[in-house]
């Protein structure tokens, strides 16, 4: 009798947030999965079963593969930029130097911005000869240069905006588990004849373990996820030489509205992405030392 | 040739405006345990950092085995050291704790694993070797502390309070394995306590300090029987040295409580009434509210009572002289005319 | 099909009670989306047209929402009708004409203009423009801020090249022949002064189709459902645009801003642009020199794109409702409406009548470069108006991104673009 009350009071005290879950997050996916088999409703016909059509038409997509293929490259050049930067910058701000807490807001800075208005700021830096990189260049005698105008300059343009924003973001947590850090430690490593390089290798990197698994975890999220600035600076182009898979899906559902298709994109990111955040745990968890 | 292990010269630490050690000076011998201690706040851990290379010297000089290092870092330092909270590291297991320093500093793995077994061994912790810190008790963690420092096989060896996160017993143990170790290895050891029973016993030397500056210098029965002011005289042994204002209004009078003898009130140079009586079973305590201050004597059997009004005595080699401006000791050849006072 | 609506559901409520769902009162509430696309205190002329619509049709209250650009208008408008929270009316592109009546979104005009002054009103709007406004013979829309593309040319900049400054570059050939005299370069090689520049970030496709039209090929029927993107004349337009940038070197390479291009202009580091009469005031203000506006040069004849927003009413709502909107639509449509918000914002005045006006003959005398614009639309063709016509005209962006950045050459780019239009249009035929 008792249990039976304790249960339906942690039924009750759990319901609110099952609610949200499933309406904003379960509810979503299985009905994303579902229409992915489903074709857009059109004026003459209506929507109908189409099995895998979506996902061929996906398959026989450019687009799709140039998206999927930027993608990649752009988490490949933002994660380990942005984690070891955001590391490199806690382990800065975290010594004892003058400016400290000056250069602790300039590095946070970039994360408390919208990214609309950031991304309005490097729309700026990168504008061809009046923008403030280009200005820079001129002095050193360089010729200005059409950053987001060009095909092989755009993609790197939004991963330097993206690391930018990132990183600091990042740096708080590493910063945050630096302190928790006991000064203790890096003592005795220091008694024991470790030098920096050591102290970092052997006792700063592992003990941040867990924060370096949360980190990279956001970041792949992040990767597959922050898009505001493309909008912004590139609109995915010239040619989707900016175009990732979130930026077509928003496209594709949203501008061209063709909703099965779109459901389709979802559903291969949300795999992808569900893939990776549980491969990470399952590889390094072991690794990681939680204290 | 005999040079002093470590010596420390006129050694000078300020924090912003504020001087945490200023003009100590001292050396250790080969071999030698000195104890730096003190109340807290006193210098003594700011001293051993500053000897470890942990903190930058404000001024002076220190000398380790004849070299100087005052301008090198910990890691040049080629000392060992165990810190309070052990400092272990907690994503390594005890042996790969216990081999750090040896693995940093490039010594080959088979020596690794010899001098490993041997000093596992030696603390007994060789069946917990493969286990994470998180997974000992205190007392085994002590141990992988102080068999990182051992396993290193440098000479001097410093150590901060190394047992005070250990209960009463366990403490009153490893005082004494420490010190056997110490020994039998010949390490030349700084160790800092603010324990003064701790000090008394493991000290060849103790070093006393307050706010920043060495109070004396000697082994543990000279600070004990020749206190070199009321700081040390009120620090040293349990319950501390009386001190009480002299007849003459000029100097102060130290006696110790075991030194005092209870009579009958007029047969007596002091007499008070008795404020308060702590029986401890071999002993008795008797408080005695004396012209000049409380007196805290030992009793052995006597029928004392709360109330009670008594006379103390007590011979002039135990009486100890202080300068009442100062609090500095006052060599008897000086006083003992002026202020005789007969049993 | 029940999921996939409903699947829509949360995100729509979302959007209804973020756009404001007003209660209504005795009074009719007409709620109206609107885009902004070109510089200028729009909102406030917006507002001022509501508030003198309201003092003159008492019982009608109009709520003006500003919904960001064209593309997210088109985007909230159909994400507030499918769940069901559409507003009475909205200004939109024209271009957006299938994709509104694809999704069965909006209402013919023709339904309410019962009246033969109302009829009259429908009939008066430049032919040019009404184009895309018809599906079936049906009239869905109201031509509102309606634009076209000119040259504008820096008559200082001709002086010091040695060219007429009074005479607009007529033919292609002779804007190519100019752009190369009016490039300049300081000893170093830099220029400090390009010959040419026809933005091509964002929507290119409405300029390119400055081009396809004046060499003479449709880029779509008017039916909206087949494309012509890779017929050899279109790959010559597009090769035209190439090599302004690759070949003569008059244009910078890569894709350039529509956005910055106005300044570039009036800051003299581009002698000639092709912009839409809408930054006539901008250009106006900031520019130092003396500047000329031409019609967009000529191949087999002249020719120019129409662009701009319409108003559209939704289906689906009370009659009183929609008859509402339809008067507030004929008011922010009249004759002197538009030749106000001409001379307000440098869109072209939608109807002749417009032009008979005092104030706008007072304006011509006064701007005669604004009458351009309304001459050129003798020669204007609708922009790429098709059914999926984001995608249709994405495919046609790409392709010219893909050529102003020297990745792909004109004609497989445009066979391409083509392809995907056919996949895009193979259900509407």
């Amino acid at each position: 009798m008792q249990s039976r009350q304790s249960t339906f009071l942690a039924l009750a005290m759990a319901l609110p947030a099952m609610i949200l879950l499933v309406a904003f997050t379960h509810f979503p996916i299985i009905a994303t999965v579902v229409d992915s088999f489903l074709s857009t409703p059109k004026p003459r016909r209506p929507s109908h079963y189409v099995g895998l059509d979506n996902y061929n038409t996906m398959i026989a997509d450019p687009i799709f593969w140039k998206a999927l293929t930027n993608n990649l490259i752009y988490a490949a050049a933002t994660i380990p930029v942005s984690v070891a930067l955001a590391l490199a910058m806690a382990l800065v701000v975290n010594s004892k130097i003058k400016g400290r807490g000056l250069l602790r807001m300039a590095f946070f800075t970039p994360t408390v911005l919208p990214m609309i208005a950031v991304a309005n700021i490097w729309l700026f830096f990168f504008t061809p000869t009046y923008g403030a990189i280009d200005q820079i260049l001129s002095i050193v005698g360089m010729h200005a240069t059409n950053w987001l105008g060009s095909t092989q300059t755009a993609l790197l343009c939004v991963i330097i905006v993206a690391v930018w924003k990132e990183a600091g973001f990042f740096m708080i947590f590493y910063l945050a588990a630096l302190q928790t850090i006991p000064p203790d430690l890096i003592e005795a490593a220091r008694i024991e004849g470790a030098d920096r390089w050591q102290i970092l290798r052997r006792v700063t990197l592992p003990l941040l373990g867990p924060t370096t698994l949360f980190v990279a975890v956001n970041a792949v999220i992040n990767a597959f996820r922050t898009v505001d600035h493309i909008f912004v600076l590139t609109g995915g182009g010239p040619d989707n030489a900016t175009n990732v898979l979130m930026y077509e899906i928003y496209l594709v559902g949203f501008g061209f509205f063709d909703q099965g298709y779109a459901a389709a994109l979802t559903v291969v990111l949300l795999a992808g992405l569900a893939l990776v955040a549980v491969g990470q745990f399952v590889l390094f968890d072991k690794r990681v030392h939680y204290r | 040739m005999l040079v002093s292990q470590i010596a420390v010269e006129a050694l000078k630490k300020q924090f912003g405006t504020q001087n945490a050690v200023s003009d100590v000076s001292f050396t250790v011998d080969a071999g030698e345990c000195v104890v730096l201690l003190g109340p807290s706040g006193c210098g003594k851990s700011t001293t051993l950092r500053l000897i470890a290379g942990l903190e930058p010297t404000t001024s002076g000089r220190i000398q380790i085995a004849g070299r100087d290092v005052t301008g090198l870092s910990a890691s040049g330092r080629e000392i060992s050291m165990v810190f309070q909270s052990y400092a272990l590291f907690p994503h390594l297991d005890v042996a790969r704790n216990i081999t750090f320093g040896l693995e940093v500093r490039g010594v080959a793995r088979a020596e690794r694993d010899q001098r490993l077994a041997k000093v596992a061994e030696l603390v007994g912790l060789t069946p917990y070797l493969q286990r994470k810190p998180s997974q000992l008790s205190g007392g085994q963690r002590q141990r992988v502390a102080l068999a990182r420092a051992i396993i290193s096989e440098r000479s001097v060896c410093l150590m901060d309070e190394p047992l005070s996160n250990l209960d009463a017993k366990l403490r009153h143990d490893m005082r004494v394995e420490i010190r056997d170790l110490q020994q039998r290895l010949g390490m030349t050891m700084i160790y800092v306590t603010h324990d003064q029973v701790e000090a008394m016993t493991m000290a060849d030397r103790i070093i006393l300090m307050k706010n920043g500056s060495i109070e004396q210098i000697g082994m543990p029965h000279e600070l004990y029987d020749r206190p070199a002011s009321t700081f040390v005289a009120g620090f040293m042994g349990l319950p501390p040295m009386n001190v009480i204002a002299g007849d003459d209004g000029a100097d102060l009078i130290g006696v110790r409580a075991e030194h005092i003898t209870i009579r009958e009130a007029n047969s007596a140079p002091r007499a008070g009434v008795v404020t308060h009586v702590e029986y401890l079973g071999a002993d008795t305590m008797v408080s005695v509210d004396c012209p000049g201050g409380v007196v805290v004597a030992r009793a052995s059997g006597q029928a004392v009572k709360r109330g009670d009004t008594v006379g103390l005595a007590w011979s002039n080699e135990h009486e100890h002289r202080f300068d009442l401006a100062t609090g500095r000791r006052l060599e008897p050849r000086q006083t003992q005319v002026s202020h005789f006072v007969s049993n | 099909m029940r999921i996939s609506r409903a699947s829509f559901a949360s995100a729509l409520t979302l959007m209804a009670i973020l756009t404001g769902t007003q209660f209504a009162a005795a009074d009719t509430e007409v709620r109206f989306y609107y885009p902004i696309a070109v510089g200028g205190p729009l909102t406030k002329i917006i507002d001022g047209y509501a508030a003198e619509f309201e003092a003159s049709h008492p019982g009608i209250k109009v709520k003006p929402i500003y919904t960001g650009d064209y593309i997210q208008t088109t985007a909230k408008a159909l994400t507030a009708v499918r769940g069901g929270d559409s507003p009475e009316c909205a200004i939109m592109l024209a271009a957006d004409l299938y994709t509104l009546t694809d999704a069965d979104a909006v209402i013919p005009l023709d339904d309410l203009a019962t009246t033969p002054e109302d009829k009259k009103w429908l009939a008066g709007f430049y032919p040019a423009f009404m184009e895309n406004a018809r599906v079936g013979g049906k009239t869905y829309a109201a031509p509102f801020q309606r634009s076209t593309p000119v040259l504008y040319w820096n008559k200082e900049a001709f002086k010091e090249a040695g060219l007429d400054p009074d005479k607009a570059p007529a033919n292609w050939d002779e804007m190519r022949e100019d752009a190369k005299k009016l490039t300049k370069r300081d000893a170093s090689g830099n220029v400090t002064r390009w010959g040419i520049q026809i933005p091509t970030d964002g929507n290119a496709a409405w300029l390119y189709t400055g081009l396809t039209t004046a060499d003479d090929v449709k880029l779509i029927n008017s039916d909206g459902n087949k494309t012509a993107f890779n017929d050899p004349r279109a790959v010559e337009s597009l090769k035209y645009l190439h090599d302004l940038s690759y070949v003569d070197a008059s244009q910078a390479k890569g894709l350039t801003s529509w956005g910055t291009t106005p300044k570039d202009f009036t800051e003299g580091k581009v002698a000639m642009i092709w912009h839409t009469t809408g930054s006539l005031g901008v250009i106006r203000k900031n520019a130092t020199f003396g500047f000329g506006l031409g019609y967009l040069p000529a191949k087999a004849h002249f020719g120019a794109p129409t662009g701009g927003g319409n108003f559209y009413i939704f289906k689906g709502l009370s009659a009183e409702k929609q008859k509402a909107a339809f008067e507030f639509i004929k008011f922010m449509t009249s004759a002197d409406r538009a030749a106000d918000w001409s001379i307000q914002t440098g869109y072209v005045a939608t109807q002749p009548a417009s032009w008979e006006t005092p104030v706008m003959k007072a304006y011509v005398k006064d701007v005669p470069q604004a009458a351009v614009a309304r001459d050129q639309l003798q020669f204007a063709v609708p922009e790429v108006t098709a059914h999926e016509s984001a995608r249709v005209t994405k495919a046609l962006n790409d392709a010219i991104a893909a050529v102003m950045t020297d990745s792909k050459s004109a004609q497989p780019a445009l066979d391409e673009a083509q392809r995907q239009a056919e996949i895009a249009l193979k259900d509407y035929r």
